[in-house]
């Protein structure tokens, strides 16, 4: 009896740091996300994700679990982020022919259009005297999420506040560029959906599929070739202005 | 589920040259972006799509969310870090957001209804 509790203790200091219990607790934690989010009849401001994230992370403070222990644990789930960003290149690639029909407008909007998607945000949070960490994670916060972590590593931010940045971000295009459009008397699909997926990255991306295939098409067009655009000039950039 | 597996072959091995380039130029590029950007080149190149790769990529694409939730958490772990910096994050990303979105759709919708236009020439 003796024997099975001390087998019993030595399993509850262990389990922690598998991967498998990071990985239950992942995929659990996602699948209560998704459903939770059904039953709140799919609320535009609250992507799933942010639901199944604050699951997991309730259920990392309850148990005796350490955030560190977990993040090494799930690694394996992690590392498929690589072979799912190289894979982001074959939407891009059957996206290419829309660039052939509208080539001037993309072209000439998208350099500024995704300087500006970093520019502003850095900018304010540099005049409300944030410090370099923080600017650094908030700059790559229009772009898709495996690209933006590729970048803020790069310039040295954190990858958590990132993630909360691009929630915000995504939300907030989606409200202004709905708003914004209805205003401004925009009606054009290709006009909507590449500011939604230029500025609101995947979560915009979802709302452009919303408003009909066009719109969803330009805005997987414009959330792909922002993410490739600023992964070649943000750190370049950033590395010139030290 | 072969042709997945073939699929995600041609993947990890597009990530591994991303890795091998990004290492050997020195580029500030993540080898998952170096490795999207060289399989977007060979498929530009190649002009086919092969059945493997769709059947790999569609999957990962759609499990997206679910890989960086580890990620996500993190922020309820190290929200002490930014303490005293929520209020210039907040007003940061909201007032930045909103002016982006402006400036896109206002080039944008400018560009696309006068493509004759060329402000530099």
């Amino acid at each position: 009896m003796s024997e099975l509790l001390l087998r019993l203790e030595i399993l509850t200091s262990e389990l922690p740091q598998r991967p498998e219990t990071a990985i239950v607790l992942t995929l659990a934690a996602y699948f209560a996300g998704l459903r939770l989010f059904g039953w709140l009849r799919s609320p535009a401001w609250c992507p799933p994700i942010l639901l199944a994230a604050c699951l997991l992370a309730g259920l990392l403070a309850l148990l005796p679990l350490d955030y560190t222990e977990y993040r090494h644990g799930v690694g394996w789930l992690t590392w498929l982020l690589g072979p799912a960003t190289v894979a982001l290149g074959v939407p891009l690639y059957q996206q290419v022919h829309h660039i052939r029909t509208l080539w001037k407008p993309i072209v000439l909007t998208l350099p500024p259009a995704a300087i500006l998607a970093a520019g502003y945000a850095v900018g304010i949070a540099w005049l409300l005297d944030a410090p370099p960490t923080v600017l650094a994670s908030l700059a790559p916060k229009s772009v898709t999420a495996p690209i933006a972590m590729g970048i803020t590593q790069e310039l040295g931010g954190s990858v958590s506040l990132l993630m909360g940045a691009l929630l915000i971000t995504g939300v907030m295009a989606t409200l202004s560029i709905t708003l914004l459009a209805r205003w401004g008397n925009i009606h054009d699909q290709r006009v909507i959906g590449f500011a939604l997926g230029l500025n609101g990255h995947a979560i915009g991306t979802v709302r452009a599929f919303d408003i009909g295939p066009t719109a969803g098409a330009f805005a997987s067009l414009g959330m792909s070739l922002t993410g490739v655009f600023t992964a070649l000039w943000l750190p370049l950039m950033w590395h010139f202005l030290g | 589920m072969l042709s997945i597996l073939r699929g995600f072959l041609i993947l990890t091995a597009f990530l591994m040259l991303g890795d091998i380039t990004v290492e050997l130029f020195a580029l500030p590029l993540s080898s998952g972006v170096a490795g999207m950007l060289l399989l977007t080149f060979w498929l530009l190149l190649r002009r086919r799509l092969s059945h493997d790769l769709t059947a790999a990529s569609q999957p990962l694409i759609g499990m997206l969310a679910l890989l960086i939730m580890p990620g996500v958490v993190g922020i309820f772990f190290q929200a002490d870090e930014f303490s005293g910096q929520w209020l210039a994050i907040f007003i940061a990303l909201i007032l930045g957001t909103l002016l982006s979105s402006l400036t896109t759709l206002w080039l944008m919708q400018h560009l696309v209804s006068t493509p004759r236009e060329r402000p530099h020439e």
